[in-house]
């Protein structure tokens, strides 16, 4: 160390006062508050750049397997729930098809005059305001079970319209009872 | 509590929870210094967040040869120094000086006015020199790692501010007999 650093030396330890250091403190150190979003940002980054690149392909790897397994068992689930549950609302249509036609003046087919018969029983049955249920004409020689085509309950112009439509789609050997 | 070096060999072993700790443990230092040069708080907060990436930049592979904050002081300066020119604020170091210890000042007491505006009129590298040694408790080896320079230089900065101060009548109270 030269002799003029030694002098520094002298000056600096020996004759400042310490409210100097008091006072410098006081007008520059005051108290800050770093907003949190900035301690997050900060942080995240470090996150993002210290987790090695071969770990994140390894973690994102293993979530992506997990997800194939997760996705392939729902669809399972989904499948297995289809083939045991009963067969859900169905169109008109569909039920047509599924519905046996019903020979209604028992001839041995199903064919548009059968139609007819349903529908003037019907006719009949409104003139004299009786309400066609099946369950409850079981007994009765005007309505016979089965005549509820679209299985809501009652005899009425549906059931004739779904009578009709059979007789007109379907072939003879699929409408024969 | 883990040293700044255990600290740093985590990180390099990609641990981002002892980054945090660094962080946290030198962020308002940072922050202070930071808005010491800037004299804006929105530009010490984007300092302070461009000093963490650069430090994040590090690793891994960082070693740290000084102190914490001798690495970082360098990087606070110039990165305030870029902000500073970026935001196009042409202010003067004096006018920060003013700003920065406005809030002080408010309430201060005589000795502390006059301590302020008699760091205005002296030279940067000396206030710079003196406010590391005073404020910040750098050691003068620190400051001259930091600055680098010479310790001869940083002991001849910090004589001829401490001079300049004990000369001057408003700031000569600081000064043993």
């Amino acid at each position: 160390m030269t002799n003029k650093n030694r002098h520094f030396d002298e000056d600096l330890d020996l004759k400042v006062s310490p409210k100097l250091s008091e006072d410098l403190n006081t007008l520059f150190k005051q108290q800050f508050s770093v907003p949190p979003e900035v301690d997050r940002a900060i942080i995240d980054k470090a996150h993002q750049h210290l987790i090695p690149k071969h770990w994140r392909h390894r973690i994102f790897h293993h979530i992506s397997l997990w997800r194939v397994a997760a996705a392939a068992a729902v669809i399972i689930f989904a499948f297995s729930l289809n083939l045991t549950q009963e067969p859900g609302p169905r169109t008109s249509r569909t039920v047509l098809v599924k519905a046996q036609a019903v020979d209604i003046d028992e001839n041995g087919r199903v064919d548009i005059l059968d139609a007819f018969k349903l529908a003037r029983h019907i006719e009949s049955a409104e003139s004299t305001k009786t309400k066609l249920s099946p369950v409850l004409s079981t007994g009765q020689a005007l309505v016979k079970q089965g005549w509820d085509i679209n299985g809501d309950g009652l005899v009425d112009r549906n059931d004739v319209d779904l009578v009709a439509l059979s007789a007109v789609r379907l072939d003879k050997n699929k409408g024969v009872l | 509590m883990d040293s700044d070096q255990e600290l740093i060999e985590l990180v390099n072993q990609g641990n981002p929870d002892a980054f945090e700790v660094l962080y946290r443990r030198y962020r308002d230092w940072v922050y202070r210094l930071a808005w010491r040069f800037t004299g804006n708080e929105q530009d010490a907060l984007d300092v302070l967040q461009e000093t963490f990436t650069y430090l994040l930049g590090k690793f891994p592979g960082f070693e740290l040869t000084a102190s914490m904050t001798t690495f970082l002081y360098p990087v606070v300066k110039h990165l305030s120094i870029a902000v500073r020119n970026k935001s196009r604020r042409f202010t003067s170091d004096e006018e920060i000086l003013g700003e920065i210890a406005a809030p002080a000042l408010k309430d201060a007491q005589g000795n502390r006015k006059e301590l302020a505006a008699a760091l205005t009129v002296l030279p940067d590298e000396q206030r710079e020199v003196l406010l590391m040694r005073f404020v910040d408790d750098t050691t003068l080896q620190e400051i001259a790692k930091a600055l680098n320079i010479p310790i001869g230089t940083v002991k001849s900065r910090l004589h001829h501010a401490l001079k300049r101060l004990r000369h001057d009548r408003r700031t000569q109270d600081y000064f043993l007999e």
